[in-house]
């Protein structure tokens, strides 16, 4: 009876979650709170599933980059890029978009997409071309910067702590095939794009008057943040050598920042996502209810009897269905949901490593195929659209599927050549 | 304007009635309408207001002559500024709201295309009416018009306010509710 009612509670907690019919949050907590009361977890357990770690760690990584914006540093890294571009519009297009997925690899997709904006903005209007092009291949760049490294996307995040895998672990996995997706998928997006950012404008002259510098608007401000955000870097790459766990790493950065910066605590906290923050306690208790109920060994088991146990068809069969969900799902409560199917495939003797980085990868590139398949893809299209350019569903998968399929492609070479031979 | 600036403009010397009519508010005030054409190009329309500080609010008239909506200063400025210095605002924009509105402005080249709704009010209507109008939407006046939605005359909040508050001795001097 426990399993019925826990597979209820939570389809129904992904069913109000991808449709909408309440805000993600709202219905994580009540889902999680549905398996408490309902009796499929007790209290203990619920506050037991709540991976401490992962909630430190966004809120920490949130507060440096809160600090952060406040400098301009974002707009300062775009207009020097616009400089380092010179006046091809594409190349424009691409350093704009390589930025982005360079910054989203150490921080919030999100944030780096809506920072990056203001001067992908200014630059399309003075070219009197369209921004879409732009943002739509700064959204896609976003989300495959942010598979390179552990703090790069929240299913990154919740894959490293449940597993132990570090920064470093990521970085060596991650990292290479991060970026030959990026290089392809820019080369591909130059080259189907370069009609609609071809201007009559002399790109140089017209923007040469941009200066970076005008942006930054506290300079001791910005050497403090970027000392203490290079450190906590520095923390993350010697974090399994030290014992450090990531959380303990970005906690610290955050604390000395707030130090090295006298910065408000209330104002700092304001920084944070707290909804982010409380849609992954619930989701942490939804997924625990499944857990117990003894759900997640079945879907385990079926996954066996399908790819009978073969670890090549198991690997690259979990990256497609990782990047085919992701597409249309919230990567967050999916890769939450397969975190311990994976530990249970692995209990069944496949190879547990590589099924890791499959859906490392499957969950953060899946995302970029439609316009819902991520957080950045949603509040950047929605920011767009309230600029007076909407960014229609149509329009975004004509250039988000292929960059998802070529990426999914890559990867599953990647993963057959590196973990599977 | 300063303390030592003296208004040349001529005020009446008795405080208005919250039920004054807009119509004769106008005629009180004599500050002069300023109204630029949709297709007018935004530096153009910054030079005439600059030109015209008294007017705190810029009317936008169609070929014919009707109102069709409002510049706010503060918003002429920003969409000026989003076009020539937009380093000036860029490092403070924080949130998606903010920067979808630089997207606006720095595609905002003519009046029509940096215009607010038409903020108005006919000759009829009270103080009261004229101040919620301007409040509701954080203007800093409203235009008159006629019936046929011709701009008659400008009311400005911070004149009007003057007005309907002369005589009154100072804030702190006046019985609270406590």
């Amino acid at each position: 009876m426990d399993t019925w009612i826990a597979a209820a509670v939570f389809l129904a907690t992904y069913a109000i979650i991808a449709t909408e019919r309440l805000d993600r949050t709202v219905a994580a907590l009540a889902g999680g709170v549905a398996m408490v009361v309902l009796g499929i977890v007790t209290q203990e357990e619920a506050l037991a599933a709540v991976e401490l770690d992962v909630i430190l760690l966004l809120a920490s990584m949130m507060v440096i980059a809160g600090v952060l914006r406040e400098t301009g540093f974002f707009q300062w890294v775009a207009i020097r890029s616009v400089h380092a571009a010179g006046g091809d519009p594409i190349r424009l297009l691409i350093v704009l978009a390589f930025v982005t997925a360079v910054l989203s690899a150490f921080l919030d997709n999100v944030t780096t997409v809506v920072l990056i904006a203001p001067v992908t903005l200014f630059v399309a209007a003075t070219l009197g071309v369209s921004p879409l092009p732009f943002l739509i291949a700064q959204i896609l760049a976003s989300n495959i910067g942010g598979a390179a490294t552990l703090v790069g996307d929240p299913p990154n995040i919740l894959i490293g702590a449940a597993t132990g895998l570090d920064f470093v672990d990521f970085l060596v996995n991650m990292a290479p095939v991060a970026i030959v997706v990026l290089a392809a998928s820019l080369g591909w997006l130059g080259w189907v794009l370069r009609r609609s950012v071809s201007s009559t404008v002399d790109v140089d002259v017209a923007l040469a008057s941009l200066d970076a510098d005008q942006v930054i608007t506290d300079v001791g401000l910005l050497r403090r943040s970027l000392l203490v955000l290079g450190l906590t870097i520095v923390g993350f790459l010697l974090g399994g050598t030290l014992g450090l766990e990531p959380a303990t790493i970005a906690l610290t950065g955050a604390t000395v920042l707030l130090l090295v910066t006298s910065r408000d605590i209330h104002a700092a906290l304001d920084e944070v996502e707290w909804p982010t923050i409380a849609f992954f306690v619930g989701l942490f208790i939804v997924v625990e209810g499944i857990v117990a109920a003894g759900i997640v060994e079945r879907i385990a088991d079926g996954l066996l009897q399908l790819t009978g146990g073969d670890p090549t068809l198991t690997t690259i069969g979990l990256l497609w269905f990782s990047g085919v969900a992701s597409a249309v799902i919230d990567n967050i409560p999916y890769t939450a949901t397969m975190i311990p199917v994976v530990f249970e495939l692995g209990n069944a003797g496949v190879p547990i490593e590589p099924l890791w980085w499959a859906l490392a990868l499957g969950a953060c590139l899946g995302g970029n195929a439609t316009i819902v398949g991520a957080s950045a893809n949603v509040v950047a299209s929605g920011m767009a659209a309230r600029a007076g350019h909407p960014i229609s569903f149509r329009m975004f998968v004509r250039y988000g599927i292929p960059v998802t399929l070529l990426s999914l492609a890559i990867s599953s070479v990647y993963l057959w050549m590196r973990y599977l031979t | 304007m300063t303390d030592d600036a003296p208004d040349h403009r001529e005020r009446p010397e008795a405080r208005l009635d919250r039920s004054a009519r807009v119509a004769d508010c106008v005629q009180l005030l004599a500050i002069e309408p300023l109204l630029v054409h949709t297709g007018d190009d935004l530096l153009e329309v910054l030079r005439r207001a600059a030109h015209q500080p008294s007017t705190r609010l810029i009317g936008v008239v169609d070929d014919a002559g009707i109102m069709i909506g409002v510049i706010r200063i503060r918003d002429l400025v920003e969409d000026v500024l989003a076009n020539t210095i937009p380093e000036a605002l860029m490092s403070d924009l924080s949130s998606v709201e903010d920067v979808a509105r630089f997207g606006q402005q720095v595609e905002a080249r003519i009046a029509g295309e940096a215009m607010l709704p038409p903020a108005v009010v006919p000759p009829d209507a009270t103080v009261v009416a004229a101040f919620r109008r301007m409040l509701k939407d954080g203007l800093s006046g409203v235009y008159m018009i006629d019936a046929d939605g011709r701009p008659i005359g400008y009311l400005d909040r911070l004149e009007l306010a003057y007005l309907a508050t002369m005589g009154l001795p100072p804030t702190g001097q006046r019985p609270s509710d406590g």
